[in-house]
């Protein structure tokens, strides 16, 4: 017989409240579920992911960072920290296929939706499964995303949109896209003339292609739309109106998401010197190599903490600065740090073994590891764009 | 009273009097100097109650803690004052924390008031003997001896760390100045010959582990606090500059190659300060506080350096010259970075620790 757990109700007693989430964990959290994960795809894993999902719901953490007005449980920061600590000490899965639902959706429905889109699409995450891709990039718009062609032609009730989009991650399993499309052609600037929908991927004339990535998963698809409808109430914000609205999303991708793969991180550090004792760990070069990333990881979680604390004050100025630090930090240091676990570990990482899917950038192959970490230097804005808006924006200096 | 200080109006203070009295010019000019200490900088100093900062109250001063002091290294790292405000930190936390009765009462109000100047030993050097009634041997490298009043000094007694307070005219103490490339400091080593050791001149402490924790946290905060404002001024001004030298008919500022070395290191300082003042909160009696310090002297020191470093290469030639700053503030910071512990040996210590954690 199994217990009901009610961990929101402890909100007022850490000790109560860490102790139900440990409960809940043991538990709820599928068993030796990184083996039996390790290389499965897309069709054979969505089932296991929304599974986990549905045990997180039950308990009220299915969006433990949301605050109330998102529909999450609004829990103090503090009480936050402590979800991703256990989460984290547990080793639970990631819900990566959730990443765009969980934080690029709410932090651009929340600022710029109309009432309708977020109690009906809010809800759908809160209370449903509905799994999210965002549909920004195109061939020819990457760094450059103002640049973007696919085009939505107001017919009516409705807009007809025609293009492509690439490196969508997650588009095969995806309900609904984030979508940015050029209403307007003729403008003075390319900031100008963008719109931002909701795109139904169940639509006619929307095909999702999977693209392999350089670890052999399905991270990413390109999304091809050929007079695919989109109804005028699933236009977000005002029309014209999307290049300022992506800004909320981006920096939802920049802060905010990066909390969770820190926490593990931190824990995955504390592993790989036990794992390294009698090997690298007795390589005093190697040693203090190791020990120089104590105060960069600490470093970044010092940020996202500080981050979460703006966020808690006022939760919908989801567009901070410390975002933009927090991942130029962020991604090339785990590289770096990735990249030493490669060469500390020699030889043995080298041998191929089949990625762990929901692990972030924990799932101890290394070499798979180390491969996942230019997800966060490419995408959401490359290092290099990163650098461009800091030197920019922040410090004045000239274009 | 503590408690109704603010830091940040602290900060603004730090930042407002050394701003109008260690200007860049007379920062550049005293680099040529060959002065020791800047005496009229370190009177204001102490007329202020900056010196007083971490003295307890009972013995007149403010009874700050670490995090306070933090802002003001980091203040005198922002114009590279050449002040021995290490020395009378360390000093003071050393005495409060350890001294008896009437050490405190013999040494605090004298530090409080900045009539007292110490050398104050580095904690990886050699240890002395103090078993006897008189000492001899050699504190290499101490930081600011050449101007110091006294000295404090560690060494071993009753199988024991403990620390000597010497005047420095005591008789049988020699200085040998050791010139630096960082001139607004200055280094020297102390000789000691059948120095006279009176008994209330020895700090002993029943918990020496505790004291030895609390000195290596306090002396890495310091030093990390000096090197973060050396390398938020040095870039500060470096970007003023790059705003208004032009090549090729543009400011230089414009030149991506150059703005995202200056993005990164602003990264790298904004991580610091936030790594920095997590860290002045900790206790340095805990474990993780003592790793996150060693790890925050390793890392900020080394932040600062090499920004300081590419500071000079976007500058150009002027950069080169001794009449631009940025040469200063590379100096200090290239001297913080050897300072107490070498970054190898942090960095064992911090393995170390980890290890045991
Ligand atoms: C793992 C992964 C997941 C992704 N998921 C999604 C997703 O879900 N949805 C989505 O819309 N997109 C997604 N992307 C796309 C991502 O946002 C883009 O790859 C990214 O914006 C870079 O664009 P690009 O690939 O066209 O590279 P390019 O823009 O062609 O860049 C190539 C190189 O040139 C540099 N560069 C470009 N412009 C400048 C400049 N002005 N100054 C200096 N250097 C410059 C870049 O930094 C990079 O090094 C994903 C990418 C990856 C790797």
């Amino acid at each position: 017989m199994t217990r009901t757990f009610d961990i929101l109700s402890k909100v007022g007693d850490e000790q109560a409240f860490r102790q139900e989430i440990r409960d809940w964990l043991a538990a709820a959290m599928p068993r030796n579920w990184r083996v039996e994960w390790q290389g499965l795809e897309n069709e054979t894993l969505k089932p296991k992911m929304i599974a986990w999902l549905e045990e997180r719901r039950k308990v009220g953490l299915a969006t433990p960072h949301w605050p109330k007005e998102w529909g999450g449980p609004g829990l103090p920061f503090g009480y936050q920290i402590i979800v991703y600590e256990e989460l984290t000490r547990a080793d639970a899965p990631e819900l990566h296929m959730y990443m765009v639902s969980l934080f690029h959706t709410p932090a651009t429905l929340f600022e710029h939706g109309s009432a309708a889109q977020k109690e009906r699409y809010l809800s759908g995450i809160t209370q449903g499964t509905d799994i999210w891709c965002q549909g920004f990039s195109e061939p020819g718009a990457g760094s450059d995303l103002a640049a973007l062609r696919t085009s939505a032609r107001r017919e009516g009730d409705h807009y007809v949109v025609n293009g492509q989009k690439i490196w969508s991650s997650g588009a095969i399993n995806a309900q609904y896209c984030l979508l940015l499309a050029r209403t307007e052609q003729n403008v003075k600037s390319k900031h100008e003339g963008i719109s931002y929908f909701i795109m139904d991927m169940q639509a006619p004339g929307v095909e999702v292609r999977p693209i392999r990535s350089i670890t052999g998963e399905q991270e990413f698809c390109e999304i091809f739309m050929d007079d695919v409808k989109i109804p005028v109430e699933n236009l977000i914000g005002e029309e014209g109106n999307g290049w300022n609205i992506a800004q909320s999303t981006l920096s939802a991708e920049r802060g905010l998401l990066i909390f969770g793969g820190t926490e593990r991180l931190a824990r995955s550090f504390e592993r790989d010197r036990v794992d390294g004792k009698d090997s690298w760990m007795r390589d005093p070069q190697l040693r203090r190599e190791y020990a120089a990333f104590h105060a960069e990881l600490q470093v970044i979680r010092l940020l996202i903490r500080k981050l979460l604390k703006e966020l808690e004050a006022s939760p919908d100025k989801a567009s901070s600065n410390l975002s933009t630090f927090i991942k130029l930090s962020w991604g090339p240091f785990l590289q770096r740090y990735t990249e030493f676990l490669v060469r500390a570990e020699g030889l043995e990482a080298h041998k191929w073994k089949a990625p762990i899917p929901a692990t972030a950038h924990t799932s101890r192959i290394k070499f798979s590891d180390f491969l996942k970490s230019f997800a966060w230097t490419i995408a959401g804005g490359s290092n290099e764009i990163m650098r461009n808006i800091i030197a920019e924006r922040y410090l004045g200096l000239p274009r | 009273m503590p408690d109704s200080i603010d830091l940040d109006l602290l900060d603004e203070s730090f930042a407002e009097m050394l701003g109008a009295e260690w200007r860049r010019e007379r920062s550049v000019a005293y680099a040529q100097s060959g002065n020791l200490i800047a005496e009229d900088l370190w009177s204001q100093m102490a007329g202020l109650g900056w010196t007083a900062l971490t003295v307890p109250e009972q013995y007149g001063g403010l009874g700050l803690g670490i995090d306070a002091a933090s802002r003001l290294h980091a203040a005198l790292g922002a114009v590279s004052a050449p002040v021995p405000m290490l020395g009378t930190t360390m000093a003071a936390a050393l005495i409060a924390h350890a001294g008896s009765d009437s050490q405190r009462a013999a040494w605090l109000p004298a530090l409080a008031d900045g009539s007292m100047r110490v050398g104050f030993a580095q904690p990886s050097g050699a240890k002395l003997n103090f078993e006897d009634t008189s000492v001899n041997g050699i504190a290499a490298d101490v930081l600011d001896a050449p101007s110091a009043t006294h000295f404090v000094l560690s060494g071993r007694r009753e199988g024991k760390s403990s620390w000597i307070v010497l005047a420095a005219d005591s008789p049988g103490v020699t200085v040998e100045v050791h010139p630096l490339n960082d001139t607004s400091r200055t280094l020297g080593s102390v000789t000691l010959s059948q120095v006279a050791l009176a008994e209330d001149a020895v700090i002993l402490s029943a918990d020496d582990r505790r004291v030895t924790d609390l000195l290596e946290h306090w002396g890495c905060i310091a030093l990390a606090s000096d090197s973060l404002g050396i390398g938020e001024a040095v870039l500060d001004l470096t970007i003023e500059y790059l705003k208004v030298r032009e090549q090729f008919g543009k400011v230089i500022g414009s030149f991506q190659a150059l703005k995202h070395r200056v993005a990164d290191h602003k990264t790298a300082l904004v991580g610091a300060r936030e790594l920095l003042s997590h860290v002045a909160l900790l206790d340095p009696g805990d474990h993780a506080g003592l790793i996150d310090a060693l790890s925050a002297k390793a890392h900020i020191t080394r932040v600062a350096a090499e920004v300081a470093r590419d500071c000079i290469q976007l500058h150009g030639g002027v950069g080169f010259t001794a009449e631009f700053q940025p040469h200063v503030f590379l100096k200090r910071a290239k001297l913080n970075e050897a300072l107490y512990l070498t970054r190898n040996e942090a960095l064992d210590r911090v393995a170390d620790l980890l290890e045991a954690a």
